[in-house]
């Protein structure tokens, strides 16, 4: 078996990647120790652990871990491995738990990780310290706007500082409620792909797919509401694509939120004209005309948070790597707190048109990704092209960088943070990793 | 009373399965009522659609989209389309009004697409209602065994 040494920083440049980042497994497990196990990871919404004991599982990466909320009301996220032989503790995806017992040995934690039972302990010496046997826990966790985030490592930026111009588009999607708040128990869709998981995070902000991929979707969808919905992803599209730093980007799908029109998107024509008027009131109430306009213009952007969450539409999709070939996806819909029953029925049945295992439009991208994951085993074409716009960006006061909504800015935003994570281009060094040669 | 018998409801159920097994979604269509819902829950039994996420929750209008698409030719996740075949069994009559009836029954279906065979197995809910002297499917419930799993692709008709 041949081996060689290969310089990970050669595998991204500023308008291409080379098919290694996807194709290779080497690759795949340094992301996982360098961005799934070492930085802010999105792990789900503060809603699904609402009461104390409630329990959810979740993932870094291969790593199972539970976020939970404790007795005190703090949302935890511990380790889902018992400090004695290594078993997992938490078999249920969700549920509400006061303990998490290993049922090989049957130790026992609380919701914060103590080790609280350890049975028959006279088999322990007098020096035994139960102290050290609690679960393995994020060493910081972080909340905003329900949005919950969690780091193994302690060396990151804090939360807000983080999502720094994210955090723009994460308020106006709060803000569709009345309250300001959202929640996410409605379910969750469910899917999975043979393909890498970058190519979800790429599609997620992707304007230049739209006419192609759901074509067919948006002429069957276009002819129902008499709109002409393609118009909005081609050439002459006013729209945006956005690069926002950290790796973050956006389709920004209304730039123009100025615009009187107290519509939104989403649930155009699908609710009564009462109850669409009380909710925009109840918008206006709490936010002003201005605001509410800019609120229910934005209803439609697609936002990528990285390394692994999207939102789009009324959903927090949650993208889980599980190998260089294999990605799990959970959409979690959600439902404005606030506001009449009929307007989140409407945020519901929209989301499945379109979205889940069995939607117009969502399995049409993942074919895409099991078709590039094939592709890419083609040796001799070695790049990915994402240099589309490259030419026409601007870059904004607040540094932001932006061009038509069809460039491919969002994906260039989230490989400019790639390398900077895997290749640690604040550093001198530039790290080499043996990667056994393909073929071999 | 207007009902159908047990075997004549099975009738309908293996025609329906056949129709949907060669893909021949009009012909589908022709066999549902105007109010038609065809639902598909996500996440376990399906308990209040207005309170959950669902895989599918067709009315006629938006299956009709989803018929036109699957048949556009550009429908991806069916380029090339899913291969099926599907057992029906363990039919059972929950209720039977004039003109109106609840059917449960089990299904096995095997899928087959690009070479992968995969096992899709659950219960169907039927609601029958006779229109004009025509009995026609005004509901179908699909519970999977495995709608709180990581599902692929399911762009065909269950």
């Amino acid at each position: 078996m041949m081996a060689e040494k290969l310089d990970l920083n050669t595998l991204v440049e500023d308008h291409r990647v080379h098919r290694r980042i996807y194709t290779e497994p080497q690759v795949f497990a340094l992301e996982m120790e360098r961005i799934f196990e070492s930085g802010w990871v999105f792990l789900g919404h503060d809603s699904e652990v609402a009461a104390a004991g409630d329990f959810k599982q979740v993932r870094f990466g291969s790593q199972p871990a539970i976020m939970t909320r404790d007795e005190d009301g703090a949302i935890q996220v511990l380790m889902n491995r018992c400090m004695h032989r290594g078993a997992t503790i938490c078999q249920e995806e969700r549920g509400n738990a006061r303990h998490f017992r290993c049922w090989y040995h049957g130790w026992t934690y609380n919701g914060r990780g103590e080790l609280v039972g350890l049975p028959y302990p006279g088999g322990y010496g007098k020096n035994f310290d139960r102290s050290r046997f609690s679960l393995i826990r994020a060493a910081k966790v972080a909340n905003y706007r329900g949005l919950v985030f969690a780091s193994l490592s302690a060396d990151v930026e804090e939360l807000p500082d983080y999502l720094g111009k994210a955090r723009y588009y994460i308020d106006l999607f709060m803000d569709l409620s009345p309250q300001g708040a959202v929640e996410a128990r409605a379910g969750t869709h469910k899917y999975g792909y043979d393909g890498n998981w970058k190519f979800q995070m790429e599609n997620g902000v992707d304007g230049y797919h739209a006419n192609f991929v759901h074509q067919a979707f948006f002429e069957i969808q276009g002819k129902r509401l008499g709109r002409r919905v393609m118009k909005l992803f081609n050439e002459t599209s006013p729209l945006e694509s956005k690069d926002l730093g950290h790796g973050h980007s956006l389709l920004d799908t209304a730039p123009r939120r100025s615009s009187p029109r107290l519509v939104s998107n989403i649930l155009r024509g699908q609710v009564p004209a009462e109850i669409g008027d009380a909710y925009v009131q109840s918008l206006v109430a709490r936010n002003g005309e201005a605001r509410a306009a800019e609120i229910l213009a934005a209803s439609n952007v697609n936002l990528a948070v990285f390394p692994n969450l999207l939102i789009i539409g009324i959903q927090l999709r949650n993208v889980i790597p599980i190998s260089f070939n294999r990605t799990e996806v959970f959409l979690t819909p959600t439902t404005l707190c606030g506001v009449h029953e009929a307007i989140n029925v409407a945020r519901l049945r929209a989301h499945e048109a379109f979205y889940g295992p069995a939607g117009g439009g969502a399995p049409d991208d993942v074919e895409m990704f099991n078709r590039c994951q094939a592709g890419l085993a083609v040796k001799g074409a070695e790049w990915l092209e994402l240099s589309r716009g490259l030419e026409r960006e601007t870059v904004g006061e607040d540094g932001v960088i932006a061009a038509h909504l069809t460039d491919e800015v969002p994906q260039r935003a989230f490989y400019k943070r790639w390398r900077e994570i895997m290749c640690g281009v604040a550093t001198a060094a530039r790290p080499s990793v043996t990667l056994a040669a393909a073929g071999s | 009373m207007a009902t159908l018998s047990r075997s004549a409801v099975e009738d309908l159920l293996y025609a329906e399965a056949l129709i949907l097994d060669e893909r021949r979604y009009d012909a589908w269509l022709a066999m549902l009522t105007a109010d038609a819902i065809y639902w598909i829950p996500s996440n376990g039994p399906g308990r209040d659609p207005t309170r959950e996420i669902a895989i599918v929750y067709d009315d006629f209008e938006r299956l009709s989209d989803r018929v036109r698409r699957l048949e556009s030719g550009l429908a991806h996740a069916q380029s090339p389309p899913s291969q099926t075949r599907r057992l029906i069994g363990n039919v059972t009559v929950a209720e039977a009004q004039d003109n109106a009836m609840s059917i449960g029954s089990n299904f096995l279906l095997y899928h087959l697409r690009r070479g992968r065979e995969r096992i899709f197995a659950g219960r169907y809910e039927h609601r029958l209602r006779c229109v004009e002297g025509v009995w026609k499917i005004a509901a179908k419930k699909v519970v999977l065994v495995n709608n709180d799993e990581v599902i692929d692709n399911l762009t065909f008709i269950v």
